[in-house]
């Protein structure tokens, strides 16, 4: 542990239970559930974005409320080294859906101030008033919109409402859900730039997550790749789509169908995602790996250090700088 | 009878307008474009473009207050906008196939999914039982599903995502239809997933030469996709060129706006994103004169007064006064 480390995850896992019956509580058997995350390390440093990036059921999102505290671990320990003065830093979250994370019967003064007053971070109405001004006229907005409801706004207009509730915490860490996936290209385009923008003069350190590699690669500085709830690989974002080391990172980087007319190939990952309740056993991902031989399907590979100070889980030290090294693999779904 | 160079699908000044406390709002405005025979079309737009206004409009599944007001809609030389609600249905699932965006509500519930398929057959086809039986079978295999007579049996929510949309496409093809109407076909579904549905579309499609319609708000998937692109902004066609013209040198002012807002790495490995300034205007909010005339760079007085109509050059269209010049480097 270094000076600049802001959060740690220690071998941290979630399991979600299914409702057990009477006989099954009364004879306090343990079944299974389904493991969401599981065994996940990670540092997050002073100022930096960690990028959190995979498949629907990958467990991203409930890392995230891992994080955030929403939940507990089952096991394992999220800790925050406490900063110079010694407190908690102050946390916030921005979700995806812009249209339910708003309540329709507060007014935008209302959504905003509430942060401020929750943590007493302005005494008196028109300090208040000021700070929620101060904070839309930052996000893009006016400050005559105060006055509004969330319905009178477009789907960019509430997200960036939503950023600027979460500033009004005064946040040090920051949590954003896929903030973008339920937005437009163009606007998507004009969040990510307020968020870059925000990230850079506020000097937050923040946890971003979403589905998508190339928003992802923009915003991160160091990126993890989750596979049905564990970390399979984490490096710099230049070293992750330079270089990647676990084949699950060069399948998904290759499967985005990218704006090349010129090579019109499309690169399907073979198979489909294995119910997370029932993860295959040896690596999680030999059902789908091109490289699988008979021990990814036995043993549960190492964490593997990079000598750029990434992490990989792979039995093997693959080249896989290049997209066309695959070996055919017939794409017969299972 | 069609021949060689007719389109298949000819669409000309298709309106559609929302009724709205008494008053007229327009949703599409005179939209034009054709779709030639063994050709996909890609359709592209952000939300409220009018994309899938578009695509249910050719099909007659407007719902209530969207209304067709005016244009044609010409198939193979028959004119779908005026055939009864009767001949309509015919041509719904039989001569146009749909896919729709949304796999898990497109598909009904209480009923196998062989037993969907049978009935598409059996209405379209006119085939003996045993015969619609092996045709259902066959698809089912045709579109990757393991194993086709257990599946059979099956119900949709017994399926997966990526095998429910492949049954969708199923449906949307067993009866042979001209033409294939796909609406976000891969929007629900993850990106490894949504990868093999395109691949399957693409073989499905060299196999039948069956004429597409692609609707997506994804320029990647338009890319890998389509031979030609219609680019629609606010209701009304923005551009419409042959893929390759459209990505290296795009005329609308918009459609360049559009590719360079989607973050994607250039040759060299490096991120750069463009935002379009603004958003694009909501229905009945669209400003007089171009629709993208507040947000455009280009935007002159006569933007401001007159809609640009639809311009003609040898292979592209596109309603701009101010179009970029095409860069040959």
């Amino acid at each position: 542990m270094s000076a600049s480390d802001f959060l740690i995850l220690n071998h941290v896992s979630k399991v979600y239970r299914r409702n057990q019956s009477l006989i099954e509580r009364l004879k306090k058997s343990e079944s299974g559930g389904t493991k969401a995350v599981s065994d996940v390390s990670l540092t997050v440093r002073h100022g930096e974005t960690m990028g959190l990036v995979g498949e629907s059921g990958c467990g991203k999102s409930t890392l995230a409320r891992l994080v955030s505290g929403l939940m507990a671990p089952t096991s394992g320990e999220i800790s925050f080294p406490p900063n110079a003065s010694g407190n908690k830093p102050r946390l916030q979250m921005i979700f995806q859906d812009p249209y339910s994370s708003l309540n329709g019967r507060w007014t935008i003064e209302d959504i905003i101030a509430e942060p401020i007053r929750v943590h007493k971070l302005r005494q008196g109405r028109a300090a208040i008033r000021a700070r929620v001004d101060e904070l839309l006229v930052q996000v893009g907005l006016s400050a005559a919109d105060a006055e509004k409801y969330p319905q009178e706004f477009s789907g960019g207009q509430r997200q960036r409402i939503c950023i600027a509730r979460a500033l009004a915490g005064e946040p040090e860490f920051l949590i954003l859900d896929e903030p973008t996936s339920a937005l437009d290209v163009s606007v998507q385009a004009q969040i990510l730039n307020l968020l870059r923008d925000l990230q850079k003069n506020l000097h937050l350190t923040s946890l971003f997550i979403t589905h998508n590699l190339s928003v992802v690669r923009i915003m991160a500085d160091r990126i993890g790749v989750m596979y049905l709830g564990e970390l399979v690989e984490e490096a710099t974002s230049e070293e992750l789509f330079r270089k990647p080391r676990h084949p699950y990172t060069r399948l998904l980087i290759d499967a985005a169908p990218d704006m090349d007319t010129s090579d019109r190939s499309l690169h399907p990952i073979a198979g489909e995602l294995p119910n997370p309740a029932f993860p295959p056993a040896g690596c999680r991902f030999h059902t789908r790996c091109p490289f699988a031989q008979d021990i990814c399907r036995n043993t549960v590979p190492p964490q593997k250090a990079t000598e750029a100070g990434g992490m990989f889980r792979c039995h093997f030290d693959l080249d896989l700088s290049n997209a066309t090294v695959f070996p055919a693999v017939k794409a017969r779904t299972a | 009878m069609i021949n060689a160079t007719a389109p298949l699908l000819d669409v000309r000044d298709l309106t559609v307008t929302i009724n709205r406390d008494g008053g007229l709002v327009t949703a599409l405005d005179k939209v034009s474009f054709f779709v030639n025979p063994g050709e996909v079309l890609g359709i592209v737009g952000e939300s409220g473009a009018g994309k899938s206004i578009t695509g249910a409009a050719i099909i007659d599944l407007l719902v209530p207050p969207l209304k067709r007001t005016g244009g044609t809609i010409t198939l193979a030389g028959e004119r779908l906008d005026q055939l009864s609600p009767k001949a309509m249905r015919g041509v719904r699932g039989g001569r146009i196939g749909f896919v729709f965006q949304d796999p898990m509500t497109s598909l009904n519930p209480v009923i196998t999914i062989g037993q969907q398929l049978c009935d598409t057959i059996q209405t379209h086809l006119k085939l003996s039982g045993s015969q619609t039986k092996k045709r259902a079978l066959g698809w089912l295999d045709r579109v990757g599903l393991p194993n086709p007579d257990v599946q059979f049996k099956r119900f949709p929510h017994q399926l997966s995502g990526g095998m429910r949309q492949r049954v969708v496409i199923a449906l949307a093809l067993c009866a042979d239809p001209v033409l294939v109407i796909a609406d976000e076909p891969t929007t629900a579904l993850d990106v490894s997933v949504q990868a093999h549905i395109l691949e399957l579309l693409r073989d499905l499609h060299r196999e039948s030469n069956v004429s597409m319609m692609l609707i997506t708000h994804d320029l990647g998937v338009i890319a890998k996709m389509a031979d030609r692109v219609a680019v629609l902004y606010a209701g009304r066609v923005a551009e419409i060129s042959p893929v390759g013209e459209l990505f290296n040198a795009p005329k609308h002012p918009y459609t360049r706006g559009l590719i360079r807002a989607t973050p994607m790495p250039s040759a060299t490995g490096e991120m750069r994103l463009d935002q379009i300034p603004g958003a694009m205007p909501g229905l009945g909010a669209v400003p007089p004169g171009c629709a993208f005339n507040p947000r455009c760079f280009r935007a002159e007085g006569d933007c401001r007064a007159t809609i640009p109509p639809l311009h003609h050059e040898e292979s592209s269209a596109f309603s701009c006064f101010h179009p970029l010049e095409r860069v040959t480097a």
